[in-house]
């Protein structure tokens, strides 16, 4: 709490420090080359391609050096003579200066340097939403002008048919000033783990929907009856962040639950946003929980026990199931049951569907990139988005960031797989190597590996998951909601209902869950979403995606 | 030599001789007992407990099998910890600017106190009254941050050192303990031919090494633990100093397993590795601190009690 309040006090401070000197600059007479979309950009040419289409291999005419923030990962610390550094001065002429800031405090860093005025022209490591805040300082690019510079990008979003995800980081100026990451399918990573060795003893299957998860459990306690077959985890800060993610999913309310709590939820019957707290699917989904935790099939403390409390319970033996990850099943629970229960089988089973069917929900968008206003005034400004394009668009430039160099770090079979040299690990892929892809090379660097192809996502899978994976790309993939961009006045409006909204809602799921609270109050409860000004913060949305759809049907006119 | 001891008082109650105590006073001495040897445990269990995790192995903290000894005995964790030369670099950061840090804080303080100690100064109301505004309003970070970085001195120790030189909280008790030595003292000195700066140096230190201690502990335990001042001006890793280091492998791997962070993030830090570090780092006040530790307690109440 006292973490998330210190941020946004950041962020506005940033924000008022940023229009303050926006305004200075307004005074001055420069001829502000500002936001005029399609500006000249002849001054800006210097080291660039004189043509650059899709695919090219990009290179600066001579070598250039561009600044860049660089989110330390202590699982692979920054070190100055990897070879994605020399690699990609060698293959593109470009040398990238770091600015390396701790992930542990990477965001606060971040503010505090775009609002000194002193931040390098490259921020990655943004998550779209998180650049709004930073829009009114007038310190970022409206990347969206320049998209012309980028036929990666174009091409990706075209081909995979993307301008939906991406309308959802307009800003009220009909702008984006962050180029996200691109996915080309809803990458689902979190489900459960189950004991299969416990369901082969009962003679259950593995559960394929919901229904099929509480009879599972209800034969488990059948046998156990001493023990609640599931106990979970990622209860802190979000109580139930994955599970109730999960099974609002399921039940159709938005987003889900838990992590994936949003206020609105788009209802495409009505063609407007409404309440998720105050859905039908999201009563169903709270019914549910409730049922597993009235008849202790669920453990109560899951919603509020810590991460290592929760593992040591399933890997102990005493619960059967619990929500997972794929790098949590292969890292925490295999190793941990071996050593407790030898015999254990563990596996990550499909996402349980619900009601609402065979769908996946999600965005497309992974983390991306700002760039600083002042690269636009800068020689190289047309040379750097072109290596931009290149680097984080580009197939080779994805494969680059990822993989390595063919024949250094990775080989290819005629089939188009990767497989890593014989000295070379990663995510244990290889793991009688003695090097690392990413602590000792540089690659698969969250600052510039992310995103693109399912094929390229996935080749670093392990069977297992690409079986899981393959389950979950068959699923359909629901629209995202249409875009809402809130004008300034009304972003600070919404972000003064959004949190204790938001907190009131979490907060009556859990007593509704563990019984606290009985079912039958829940018309009480959706009146008290009023009193939290739920209306008011509806009606914002609505008249911003009003305003959206009506800019949009005149801009289509004219 | 003329020593000051304000731990001269005893707190101990002083029984008279073949006065036998009262049932109730023995009912109160067990109950104490009691409750002080829980607090001790309550305290001492956290760090039995990252000492038993360092020696152990990761699998069986991640499942939560180490509590006061270690499971899975090894050292190899301390081996590769240790072989981290970028954990020694950030270490060797942090004795520097705690060095440099704290020197430079004792001497502006120690001049600034003694300034203050003058009662008939001109002025004087005026210096503390800057000195103690400062205690209730900051600049606030980006202007701070702006100052420091157009004085040219981010990535260099004088970031740390120059913003955080003066405590006003320990200049205030050094002015207190400075006015409470003897006025007459100092007219002797300057009736025998001392300067001021001869009179602070010669004849106000050598009598007030008991404040000095504790201002340098003061000094030197809040530069070590400090992180963020780092965090903030520093731009390359080899400029951290241990603190954001540790920092930073804890929250690294907490939450990139909790947080849903993508693919290439979900590196785990071992469980051991943190531990080790912790270990490592805090190491160096914990040895000290039961040798100094009595400093800590006459300097809170230095100043307190004016003579």
């Amino acid at each position: 709490m006292n973490n998330i309040s210190r941020r946004s006090m950041l962020v506005s401070l940033g924000a008022t420090l940023g229009a303050a000197s926006l305004g200075l600059a307004g005074c001055s007479s420069d001829g502000g080359s500002d936001d005029d979309k399609g500006a000249d950009l002849s001054k800006n040419r210097t080291d660039a391609m004189d043509k650059f289409g899709v695919n090219e291999q990009f290179k600066a005419s001579k070598p250039v050096a561009f600044t860049t923030l660089l989110n330390d990962n202590p699982g692979y610390p920054e070190k100055a003579n990897w070879l994605f550094w020399t690699e990609l001065a060698k293959r593109t002429n470009v040398t990238l200066k770091p600015t390396v800031v701790p992930l542990s405090d990477y965001e606060n860093k971040r503010s505090v340097i775009i609002g000194g005025g002193d931040a390098p022209l490259l921020l990655p490591k943004t998550y779209p939403g998180q650049e709004a805040a930073f829009v009114s300082s007038g310190a970022i690019l409206a990347v969206s002008d320049y998209v012309d510079l980028m036929p990666n990008f174009k091409d990706k979003l075209a081909k995979w048919n993307l301008q939906g995800d991406l309308d959802t980081v307009l800003q009220d100026d009909g702008k984006y000033y962050v180029l996200p990451g691109l996915h080309e399918d809803v990458w689902i990573d979190y489900s459960f783990a189950i004991r299969t060795d416990v369901l082969d003893e009962l003679g259950l299957q593995i559960p394929k929907t919901l229904d099929e998860l509480y009879s599972v459990l209800k034969a488990m306690k059948a046998a156990h009856p001493d023990s609640y077959p599931m106990t979970d985890r990622w209860s802190q800060p979000t109580p139930g962040g994955a599970m109730l993610q999960t099974f609002g999913q399921a039940f159709g309310a938005g987003y889900g639950g838990g992590w994936g709590y949003a206020n609105a939820a788009y209802d495409s019957a009505s063609d407007k946003f409404v309440l998720t707290g105050a859905m039908d699917q999201y009563k169903a989904m709270i019914a549910y929980a409730q049922k597993l935790v009235a008849e202790k099939l669920l453990d109560p403390e899951s919603f509020t026990q810590t991460d290592d409390q929760a593992n040591a319970k399933f890997t102990s033996g005493k619960s059967f199931v619990i929500s997972t990850n794929a790098q949590e099943l292969v890292n925490t629970y295999r190793p941990g049951l071996a050593k407790s229960v030898p015999s254990a089988k563990v596996v990550k089973i499909p996402v349980p569907t619900g009601p609402a069917g065979e769908v996946k929900v999600g965005l497309r968008l992974e983390n991306g990139l700002m760039i600083s206003k002042k690269a636009r005034n800068s020689a190289d400004f047309v040379a750097m988005m072109q290596f931009v394009d290149w680097l984080f668009y580009s197939d080779d430039g994805q494969i680059f960031a990822k993989w390595g160099v063919e024949g250094v770090t990775y080989t290819r079979d005629a089939s188009g797989n990767f497989h890593l040299t014989n000295d070379v690990d990663y995510v244990g892929l290889n793991p009688t190597a003695t090097k690392k892809l990413n602590v000792d090379f540089g690659f698969s660097n969250g600052n510039f590996a992310y995103g693109g192809s399912t094929q390229l996502l996935e080749s670093t899978f392990s069977q297992e998951e690409k079986d899981f994976q393959k389950v979950m790309t068959a699923r359909k993939t629901l629209p995202v909601p249409p875009p809402h961009p809130l004008n300034a006045d009304e972003q600070e409006q919404f972000s003064l209902y959004e949190a204790p909204l938001k907190d009131y809602v979490q907060q009556q799921t859990l007593k509704f869950i563990l019984g606290d609270r009985p079912l039958s109050e829940w018309d009480a409860f959706k009146g008290e979403l009023k009193g939290k000004n739920g209306d008011q913060y509806l009606s914002l949305l609505n008249g911003a995606y009003d305003r959206f759809k009506k800019a949009k049907t005149g801009g289509d006119k004219s | 030599m003329v020593t000051l001891d304000t731990t001269a008082i005893e707190d101990k109650p002083t029984q008279p001789a073949g006065i036998r105590t009262t049932r109730g006073y023995r009912i109160f001495q067990v109950v104490n007992a009691l409750i002080l040897t829980a607090v001790i445990v309550v305290t001492l269990y956290p760090m039995i407990n990252i000492l038993a995790r360092s020696f152990s192995g990761d699998g069986y903290i991640r499942s939560g099998k180490v509590n006061l000894l270690p499971r899975g005995f090894n050292i190899t964790t301390y081996k590769a910890v240790m072989t981290n030369s970028m954990f020694w670099v950030n270490y060797r950061n942090t004795v520097v600017y705690t060095v440099v840090a704290t020197v430079v804080a004792m001497l502006l303080t120690t001049v600034y106190a003694y300034v203050l100690s003058k009662k008939d100064l001109r002025g004087r109301g005026v210096l503390v009254g800057v000195a103690v505004f400062t205690m209730f309003f900051s600049g606030g970070l980006i202007p701070n941050y702006v100052l420091v970085t157009s004085l040219g001195l981010k990535n260099s120790v004088w970031a740390i050192a120059l913003p955080n030189a003066i405590s006003v909280f320990n200049l205030l008790v050094m002015k207190a303990f400075f006015e409470g030595l003897p006025v007459e003292l100092e007219e002797q000195a300057a009736i025998d031919g001392l300067n001021t700066y001869g009179t602070l140096w010669r004849v106000v230190l050598p009598l007030s090494k008991a404040v000095l201690a504790t201002m340098v502990l003061f000094y030197a335990v809040s530069f070590w633990n400090s992180w963020f001042a780092a965090f903030l001006y520093m731009d390359h890793s080899d400029l951290m100093p241990v603190t954001v280091y540790l920092r930073n492998l804890i929250y690294g791997s907490t939450n990139a397993t909790s947080v849903g962070f993508s693919e290439a993030d979900a590196t785990a830090v071992g469980a051991n590795i943190q531990a080790v570090t912790i270990v490592l780092t805090t190491l160096p006040i914990l040895v000290v601190y039961p040798f100094v530790q009595r400093y800590f307690v006459s300097g809170v109440t230095l100043g307190a009690v004016k003579g």
